[in-house]
């Protein structure tokens, strides 16, 4: 049995926090890479193009990363007021069950209750769907910041004395991208799971 | 879950509910009360969240949810109101009467469509169907902000923890010797009540009302003349003892 979605959506808001504090390290890594290309002179002149590449790539999954983050967190919110409120209508049937005298007094609660509950629970999905979208995307930066990291070992290659200062950045970019990849896996598979059984139990 | 009149005039009832025989085991027995008078009636500390159900459809034998027009909530313990999120969902046009110095603690029992009612220090009255209804304050009895509900023409005063025994839920529903009954009241009151001179300042309000019947949150209820026991012994109760 999956996760209730709050739980779900509080867990991939909690990995794309890590992510961002990732991508936040990735920055700080193309500053250092472009103070270093400034100091090799013209042998790096390649390498401080590509810090460029490496700063916007950092902000662009920062920006992405908040934005999930923030979805996430607006659809565990909507998931327990879904919980509350199918929880509700549980106990009204279970009262309804039990032919009090006015047990037919409920009834309008029920529908409204239940009308709730269907709008919620399809915002629920929808909101998934979304998730799953945006995710995705991110994982095209990763690809993008893999690519970045082979480059900037290429031209490390022929930076001379600061060749090892230079593949040390170039490592700490792939690293930080396969951090940042391993929470986005994290929070595509919690995700993909409960998208599934949701789809499943409808 | 036990329904028990005690009070019938005309359209005027007083309904106890509690002894829930099949409530989950940890959880401590409450007595929930509902005032009824004309089309209109009040739920006094309806229940903890896990009492919603039987509670609802206990209450629903006696009157349709739409005439359930207010609630009381004596302080902001969850075995008085943490069922609030669902009667939020039941009773969407109600009005939640409770200490205002607990309304930020207890909206976080979920409330989005019940009116919030603030009863200032001093106590309020207010009108429920025909009845007026007396919030009297009893600060400090346990919580720092809490109410008892006083009903003159039933003579019944809803004197929430103060006079409450932690008992089987097959214990009888009356206090029929004080003499026996008073220990089973003594370590709840000592323990839980901090204030002697608040307990001195509610005895003496309490004493002016006619009580005829006294009715606790938890436990059995005082009939006269174990109302007027039921004072003197507290009087002389040493409380908020854990202060060596």
């Amino acid at each position: 049995m999956s996760a209730p979605v709050f739980i779900t959506a509080a867990s991939i808001s909690a990995e794309l926090h890590q992510a961002m504090m990732e991508a936040r390290g990735l920055a700080l890594t193309a500053k250092n890479a472009r103070a270093l290309a400034v100091r090799a002179g013209s042998r790096t002149v390649g390498f401080r193009a590509i810090t460029d590449f490496i700063e916007e790539l950092a902000s662009a999954i920062i920006q992405q990363s908040q934005a999930i983050n923030n979805d996430a967190e607006h659809l565990s919110n909507q998931a327990v007021s879904a919980w509350r409120s199918d929880m509700a209508n549980e106990r009204f049937h279970w009262v309804r069950a039990q032919n009090s005298t006015h047990a037919d007094s409920i009834s309008g609660r029920i529908l409204a209750c239940e009308q709730r509950s269907g709008s919620l629970n399809q915002e629920l999905q929808h909101g998934l769907r979304r998730l799953i979208d945006q995710l995705e995307e991110s994982r095209k930066h990763i690809r993008t910041a893999n690519l970045i990291a082979t480059s900037s070992h290429v031209e490390a290659s022929s930076a001379g004395d600061f060749r090892g200062q230079l593949e040390v950045i170039a490592d700490n970019i792939r690293e930080t991208a396969e951090r940042i990849g391993g929470h986005l896996n994290r929070a595509n598979a919690l995700l993909s799971q409960n998208h599934r059984e949701r789809k499943a139990a409808c | 879950m036990l329904a028990t009149v005690l009070y019938e005039q005309d359209d005027h009832r007083w309904i106890m509910f509690g002894r829930d025989a099949n409530k989950p085991d940890g959880i401590i027995d409450t007595n929930q009360y509902l005032i009824q008078s004309g089309n209109q009636a009040i739920l006094l500390d309806p229940g903890g969240i896990e009492l919603f159900a039987p509670m609802l459809s206990a209450v629903l034998k006696y009157v349709p949810a739409e005439q359930i027009t207010h609630l009381f909530a004596s302080h902001q313990d969850p075995d008085i109101i943490s069922s609030l999120g669902l009667w939020d969902q039941a009773l969407p046009k109600a009005e939640l009467y409770s200490p205002w110095l607990w309304e930020s603690f207890i909206r976080h029992f979920g409330m989005e469509s019940i009116r919030f009612r603030a009863i200032p220090d001093e106590g309020m009255t207010i009108q429920v169907g025909h009845t007026q209804l007396q919030f009297i304050p009893a600060h400090y009895l346990h919580s720092s902000g809490n109410f008892h509900v006083w009903d003159a023409k039933a003579g019944i005063l809803m004197s929430g923890d103060v006079g409450a025994a932690m008992e089987p839920t097959d214990a009888p529903l009356w206090v029929d010797n004080m003499e026996r009954h008073a220990p089973k009241m003594k370590k709840f009151h000592q323990r839980w009540m901090p204030s002697n001179d608040a307990k001195l300042d509610w005895i003496r309000r309490v004493r002016q009302l006619n009580v005829k019947v006294m009715a606790p949150q938890h436990g059995r209820l005082f009939k006269q003349p174990q109302v007027g026991e039921f004072l003197d012994w507290f009087e002389t109760l040493p409380v908020g003892i854990a202060i060596k």
